[in-house]
């Protein structure tokens, strides 16, 4: 074995994968190159070395978060095509949990009204609560859409699955992310999030306008099938324009026939 | 069933609908994937952002995974586009690196052992961070990931001949940047 076949095994060596044949070889080596052996115990002290390296652990929020998405991604699509319910077997994540007890607050609260002779109280004040309901979802939809943290921006759009399709101003929220947010996941899952709103007539033509502006072919991807998927006769043009553009990702172009084929 | 035979047979069926094996692939794989980014960027945030944006491509893209395909290879594919676009929207942020480059609590030279090797770690935190991001990723891939050198030519999308090349280099530049600061701390 040469000192350049040497160098071509270190990484086996060091790994501990290197045949018999070829450790006997690496052996009878060393035997006679001092330079080679004392590179390979070198390298392998450094080696050994970086084992010693402590194994960080990730935070606490970690996992809530991952499974508040996967709740909130499951129920995107449940609620974009209706699907025979599947058994759940994951926790609703933190904010799951908050939503449903302040639900059950409520429910207890109104319970409670009719025990204590509540039946004779208004409407309104049932009404009352369920509107500082949709408040509160709405107060943590907006502010977590506003955190620097582009996890917490992710909750902030899971969130707005809990928020009413009346509501305008976390529509406006997700067609901001959409346009202008600095992750690309962020504005993947605004997309998403936004068919829940597609009935309102500001989504489709903004969403429209969006997508010859996109940086990211992955969103252009996911605008495409959004467009489709509520058969966005009016995005014909923005469609043809990526078509023909010199610029476009060879992909979007691909998926902007396909688009123009399916609307026509 | 071997566990990377398992975690195929998981990433079909969140293929195929059932995205709540998703979960048992994230429990399987997240603190991996978390060193994985912490070793790559040093900051713990970023990291776990990271972390979730891969889950979520995976759920995006998940009709992208083929039968057979290693889901190991597949996912370290999807960590790798997920820390090049997250590095690239980082770009002109504060630099990287903020918690990996803390030294050890006391400068003062101490003959005790224990100290000698925190000064040693805390040294190879630091050279491991001044590592050119292409070598640090080959050497945190083949140290730390538990991945064969085969598994690591096909997420880099090279031979095995190439991999086994740049961790020989990676380790060598490694040392070589290790023993520099360790002069610089004795002189």
């Amino acid at each position: 074995m040469t000192c350049d076949q040497v160098k071509e095994h270190i990484a086996d060596y060091l790994a501990g994968s290197l045949s018999r044949t070829e450790a006997e070889e690496l052996d009878e080596h060393f035997a006679r190159c001092a330079a080679c052996q004392q590179e390979a115990a070198a390298l392998s002290q450094t080696w050994e070395m970086l084992g010693l390296l402590e194994q960080e652990q990730p935070s606490a929020q970690l996992r809530p978060r991952f499974y508040a998405s996967l709740e909130a991604y499951r129920q995107g699509l449940e609620s974009a095509a209706p699907a025979p319910r599947q058994r759940r077997f994951f926790d609703f994540g933190a904010y799951g949990w908050a939503a449903a007890l302040l639900a059950v607050g409520v429910l207890a609260g109104i319970g409670m009204d009719q025990w204590l002779g509540g039946g004779t109280r208004s409407r309104s004040e049932l009404a009352g609560l369920q509107d500082e309901v949709h408040h509160m979802r709405q107060l943590v939809t907006l502010s977590l859409l506003e955190q620097q943290s582009a996890s917490e921006r992710l909750r902030g759009v899971d969130y707005a699955y809990r928020v009413d399709q009346s509501d305008t101003q976390v529509l406006s929220a997700l067609l901001h992310a959409v346009n202008h947010d600095p992750s690309v996941n962020v504005r993947l899952a605004a997309v998403d999030a936004l068919r829940k709103f597609a009935s309102n007539p500001s989504v489709k033509g903004t969403l429209d306008r969006s997508l010859v502006k996109q940086d990211s072919p992955m969103v252009q991807l996911a605008l495409i099938d959004f467009i489709v998927d509520t058969r966005d006769k009016d995005a014909i043009p923005s469609l043809t324009a990526l078509e023909r553009s010199s610029t476009a990702d060879k992909n979007v172009k691909e998926k902007a026939i396909w688009g123009l084929s399916q609307l026509q | 069933m071997p566990e990377t035979r398992a975690d195929n047979v998981l990433m079909q069926k969140v293929r195929d609908g059932d995205l709540a094996k998703m979960a048992v692939l994230f429990e399987r794989h997240h603190r991996a994937l978390f060193r994985y980014f912490l070793r790559l960027t040093g900051n713990r945030e970023f990291s776990e952002d990271l972390v979730q944006d891969v889950y979520f491509r995976m759920l995006k893209y998940r009709h992208t995974y083929k039968d057979g395909n290693p889901f190991t290879s597949w996912m370290y594919q999807v960590a790798r586009n997920a820390h090049i676009d997250g590095m690239h929207k980082r770009k002109g942020e504060s630099p990287l690196l903020e918690e990996r480059m803390d030294e050890p609590a006391s400068a003062e030279p101490d003959p005790s052992e224990i100290l000698r090797r925190r000064q040693d770690l805390g040294l190879l935190r630091r050279a491991l961070a001044a590592l050119p991001v292409e070598k640090r990723e080959v050497l945190v891939l083949s140290r730390y990931q538990n991945l064969k050198y085969d598994q690591i030519a096909d997420i880099l999308a090279c031979d095995v001949g190439t991999v086994k090349v740049r961790v020989y280099r990676a380790i060598k530049a490694l040392s070589q940047i290790f023993f520099v600061l360790a002069g610089e701390k004795a002189s």
